[in-house]
């Protein structure tokens, strides 16, 4: 198979996993945001107090849960047919959840369900054309190739590139402390470009993390340029679906609204399935609009005294104005530079 | 000639019912037995059977994610289309399906 029908194949396998996973972004996305919002907001974040929002609490970060799994099974399963399904999923799961590398938890999210899930299709699409003798053929699905495509890709993912990825998060937290010494405007640029360039994988937590020590320090600053951050993409797809009617058809806008809700309570994720539809046109557009509104809570001195972002947490923001006025610009310019970057309809292929 | 066919897109909402509106009007003006099976986000409808996909002569793939029960169709000639273009172009896929089978 040539480059291009490779990169079409994948592409269609990014596509199939989002139309998997989307039911599971909407419904847990819409739990969370509703019970977040009768939250109490302390130290420690958003913290849920009512028994019965409690239970919606846990249906919400259920679905999340699943999220990332289905992403990564569904893409193998585009690609392998049905033998790449568990595979897939069990990768996905491992690189949503934590891998502890020395003292340090890695954890790569979405984009590393991505990739395992790519890597699981094509492993196993290779694995089912291998030609064995009769016994070994019976048991070939069932047992030889969940359980080797598990290990080798597991294996890969734990030593070549969870380790890597600790010290790049490593390298990063180093690179912000330099910053905070320095211009406020520099670390929001930084803040903004990376807080959010993984929507809640490693990078993100590194940013977050970043940002909660210098809390316990008493500076307040940083995470509320990132708390500005955290809003910005979902919101500015959703005003870029709304604003740009011929570069997105009914089902994006449809979609685009629980994603717009999640933005305003914090829920950054709700801007994943638009992300992996379209990456290099996505993401360059959320990145800079999460800069902008950053520099402009750096410009406002924006305090947040809570780690947990969007309009939710308004009631413990210091300048509220410059908060808001964050969340909106940064979700414009992001909106914008979608509408500009993405085609037609008519001309999208 | 007998066609069958599959729609399927990423949202799986509106795009697929009107790749399937689109293809299966075309079809019918050209006086061709048409059906097309949508695979949206509520699953199958409108199936295609083992008896009709045995029977047709040739298949339209108008889908851009994976489908379902890709094997019912395996041994067809098939016209692989766009989503999009079943919808804003059902002419044009129409026309492949005859060069198609013009050549066979």
């Amino acid at each position: 198979m040539n480059m291009k029908a490779t990169l079409k194949e994948i592409q269609k396998a990014f596509l199939s996993g989002v139309s998997f996973m989307m039911p599971a972004v909407v419904a847990g996305g819409i739990m969370l945001a509703i019970s977040l919002a009768t939250g109490e907001k302390g130290d420690s974040g958003v913290t849920v107090t009512n028994e019965f929002m409690k239970s919606i609490n846990l249906l919400g970060t259920s679905a999340f849960a699943v999220m990332i799994p289905i992403l990564g099974g569904y893409i193998a399963y585009s690609i392998a047919g049905k033998p790449g399904l568990v595979p897939g999923m069990v990768l996905g799961f491992l690189a949503n959840n934590p891998v502890t590398v020395g003292s340090q938890e890695v954890k790569s999210g979405f984009l590393g369900a991505m990739l395992l899930g790519v890597c699981a299709g094509y492993l196993v699409k290779w694995m089912k054309k291998w030609k064995v003798g009769k016994t070994i053929r019976t048991i070939l699905p069932i047992l030889i190739i969940p359980t080797v495509a598990v290990f080798a890709l597991g294996i890969f993912y734990i030593y070549i590139i969870a380790t890597p990825l600790a010290f790049l998060m490593n390298g990063l937290t180093s690179i912000m402390r330099n910053l905070s010494g320095g211009s406020a405007v520099l670390l929001a640029v930084f803040i903004g470009l990376f807080g959010e360039i993984d929507m809640g994988g490693p990078v993100t937590k590194s940013v977050s993390m970043f940002t909660l020590a210098l809390m316990n320090e008493g500076v307040y600053e940083p995470n509320g340029m990132f708390r500005i951050a955290v809003a910005i993409p979902p919101i500015g797809i959703f005003l870029a679906t709304r604003l740009f009617k011929d570069k997105f058809n009914q089902g994006d806008r449809d979609a685009s609204l629980a994603a717009g809700i999640m933005g305003c309570i914090g829920i950054t994720e709700g801007a994943i399935p638009f992300v992996v539809s379209d990456l290099k046109r996505v993401l360059p557009a959320t990145m800079i609009g999460t800069a902008v509104g950053c520099v402009i809570g750096a410009i406002g001195k924006v305090k947040c005294y809570v780690p947990h972002g969007g309009f939710i947490v308004l009631p413990v923001v210091e300048n509220k104005l410059w908060f808001i006025a964050g969340i909106l610009i940064g979700s414009i310019v992001t909106a914008v530079i979608l509408g500009m970057l993405k085609p037609k309809l008519e001309e999208a292929k | 000639m007998k066609i069958i066919g599959v729609s399927a897109c990423p949202t799986g909402v509106a795009h697929t019912y009107m790749a399937q509106e689109a293809l299966e009007k075309e079809g019918k003006k050209r006086g061709y037995d048409i059906k097309i099976e949508t695979q949206g986000s509520i699953g199958i409808e409108n199936e295609i059977t083992e008896e009709e996909a045995e029977a047709a002569d040739v298949v339209i793939m108008a889908a851009s994610v994976m489908i379902e029960d890709e094997e019912r169709f395996e041994d067809k000639p098939t016209v692989n289309a766009d989503v999009n273009d079943a919808v804003s172009h059902p002419e044009k896929v129409l026309d492949e399906v005859e060069k198609l089978m013009a050549n066979q």
